[in-house]
């Protein structure tokens, strides 16, 4: 699944040790997040979403235009 | 101090990374001594002839209040601390762990028939238990690797 993580990321100059902490996970799970190796489960994207302040959806993208 | 310059540097974050990072080296510090107190243990007061790597396990022989002690260990060690483990990883090394698990469970379940067949066709000695868990242990630390490897 596609993401906008790294962008989002890089906006706010975080690095991916910091988005891990704010999110409560190791940072091999934010780089495999990033890198669409792993998908996170409901209440990390929900987190995630909280966290920049976002839709689920804005955030990820699981190419299904419908 | 460097180190105290250093520490004032991070972000909340990373801060929170670094605690995160020393409680998984705890976690295998841990589990490091508990394996060398059971292994150490084992050695110094065996009183049989026999050796669990080498043949012979089943005339190994310890006292018997030692036995009891290094069996709640090793249910400690084999099934606490993972359990304790699985909780404190997140979803992304609990699925890697899974799968590591996964891989020593089915290959326990697929290689003792295999074994037993083999051996009743004259190719292998008798499967024995050493020997059981030895491919479970490998297995499981195969599968892991393969999981960190593609995950």
């Amino acid at each position: 699944m596609k993401n906008r993580l790294k962008v989002l990321r890089a906006e706010r100059d975080w690095s991916q040790a910091e988005l891990a902490g704010r999110l409560d996970v190791s940072r091999q799970a934010v780089n495999a997040i990033e890198t669409g190796k792993h998908d996170p489960s409901l209440p990390l994207a929900f987190r995630i979403a909280r966290l920049f302040d976002m839709r689920i959806e804005d955030i990820f993208d699981d190419g299904d235009p419908a | 101090m460097i180190w105290n310059s250093n520490e004032e540097k991070l972000g909340p974050g990373e801060e929170r990374t670094r605690q995160r990072q020393r409680r998984q080296v705890l976690f295998i510090g841990l589990a490091g001594v508990i394996g060398g107190v059971i292994g150490g243990a084992t050695g110094f007061f065996d009183q049989g002839d026999g050796n669990l790597f080498a043949g012979g396990w089943e005339n190994l022989k310890l006292p018997p209040v030692l036995a009891l002690v290094l069996a709640v260990m090793l249910i400690g060690a084999f099934v606490a601390l993972p359990l304790w483990g699985f909780r404190m990883v997140d979803d992304y090394k609990r699925e890697q762990n899974f799968i590591g698990f996964t891989g020593g469970c089915v290959s326990v379940l697929a290689g003792y028939p295999v074994w037993a067949v083999l051996y009743a066709g004259g190719f292998v000695p008798p499967p024995h238990a050493f020997g059981i868990f030895g491919i479970a242990y490998v297995s499981m630390i195969l599968s892991f690797l393969y999981a960190r490897w593609r995950l």
